[in-house]
């Protein structure tokens, strides 16, 4: 995992990208974004409820800042892929690397699940059997020092 | 003090729950990864937090839910894989938001089922309602009877299948996905779309704005074989394909921000 430049920049300077990358909102790039290797082992049909892809039919491999990129609904976030895809198989690339991000808990929305999901529901999501269970015991977030204004 | 009139009689939680007291009933009979509970007599809370209970702290993997009584908003919020067959039928707002589960429902539904659905599949033995899957963003949804007006408005994904025929304003500012739709369609078909696609087994009374025949590929014919096999439908009809003009929106010239909201 590597930590470019412009991902550096980006955080530091926020005003600077109008985009919201996964890489960006982790800090890091991933394995499975520069290797295709690392997302091979994603099964696409245990990963997904019913007899086909179901959801996934409507992943396909788009593009963000000129990068090869598939779009993580659950950060609204692009996670960019630096290898390069075999022709043919754009789509089916692109929903093993979403999955893989998913599955690995490196989604922010995943993420932010521990501290803020209100109801029980399986931290890593729907596409992990036997994943731990979050939400089970929610209470309001406080902020050190805020009081409610006079009247509320 | 004001009289506890209207809305004022509802108690709401931190969360914006109403019964905010509500217990889990834990009235289900559980055997294993299967469990089984009757709701005549419970509410639409103790409904569902029973659902949650069982899927999220009992490891039960297959719920059979009787008497429904058609009560509003069953099921919802449900973030998980699992089985839940509902013998009877659901009122409004069924389903809605649910990521993961394969439902079947043996009876009809009300408004608004799976409003925004994230994935699973739901199979509806009867009819539905309008605005049935509005704003959906994936999975399936199978209706065996007809669909009301306005279903899959604001649709962002996933494949809505009716068996027989819809009402008006069908796939009203779609902007992805798939409709199905065996039967007939009412009037306005796909008003407004900014792109999808609407699949047409029966007469359509008219199109809407920017709604225009699309050309049909193979993986239009793969995709319409693929659903009804999986969901044992029997032989497809001859469909016709309608997609967006582009005339009245232009997808591809949408702000960055904009276009990740339909993604």
């Amino acid at each position: 995992m590597s930590e470019d430049h412009h991902v550096a920049t980006e955080r530091h300077n926020p005003e600077l990208t109008i985009g919201i990358s996964a890489e960006y909102l982790a800090g890091k790039r991933f394995d499975y974004q520069e290797d295709i290797a690392a997302s091979a082992d994603v099964d696409l049909l245990e990963s997904t409820p019913g007899q086909d892809i179901n959801w996934l039919e409507d992943v396909m491999l788009l593009a963000e800042d000129g990068v090869p990129a598939v779009f993580d609904r659950y950060s609204n976030s692009f996670i960019k892929i630096y290898f390069d895809i075999p022709a043919g198989h754009e789509d089916e690339v692109a929903r093993k690397v979403l999955m893989k991000h998913l599955q690995s808990g490196n989604s922010y929305g995943i993420q932010l699940k521990r501290d803020h999901c209100k109801f029980p529901q399986p931290e890593l999501g729907p596409w992990v059997k036997n994943s731990a269970t979050v939400g089970t015991n929610w209470v309001p977030s406080v902020l050190p020092g805020w009081e409610s204004p006079e009247g509320h | 003090m004001d009289a506890l009139t209207g809305e004022n009689q509802i108690v709401y939680d931190a969360r914006g729950l109403v019964e905010p007291d509500c217990e889990v009933p834990k009235v289900a009979k559980i055997d294993g990864e299967k469990a089984t509970f009757d709701a005549l007599d419970l509410t639409t809370r103790q409904i569902n937090l029973e659902l949650r209970w069982l899927i999220n702290e009992e490891g039960v993997t297959d719920v059979t839910v009787h008497n429904p009584g058609a009560k509003h908003s069953l099921g919802v919020g449900l973030l998980t894989r699992c089985k839940i067959t509902f013998e009877g039928s659901l009122g409004y707002f069924g389903l809605g938001i649910i990521d993961g589960p394969e439902v079947h429902i043996k009876g009809r539904v009300g408004w608004s089922a799976c409003e925004n659905m994230m994935s699973g599949t739901v199979v509806v033995e009867g009819n539905a309602g309008s605005l049935t899957g509005a704003a959906m963003r994936g999975g399936d949804l199978i209706v065996k009877g007809r669909l009301g007006a306005r279903s899959g408005i604001d649709q962002k994904g996933g494949t809505i299948l009716t068996m027989g025929s819809v009402g008006a304003n069908t796939g009203f500012m779609m902007q992805r996905g798939r409709q199905v739709i065996v039967g007939d369609a009412g009037h306005g078909l796909g008003d407004s779309m900014y792109d999808g696609i609407i699949y047409v087994g029966g007469k359509v009374r008219s199109l809407g704005i920017d709604c225009v025949p699309g050309e049909w590929t193979d993986a239009d014919t793969e995709f319409i074989d693929r659903k009804f096999r999986i969901y044992d439908l029997g032989t497809p009809p001859t469909f016709q394909k309608f997609v967006c003009g582009k005339k009245l929106h232009n997808y591809d010239n949408l702000e960055a921000s904009e276009r990740k909201l339909v993604l």
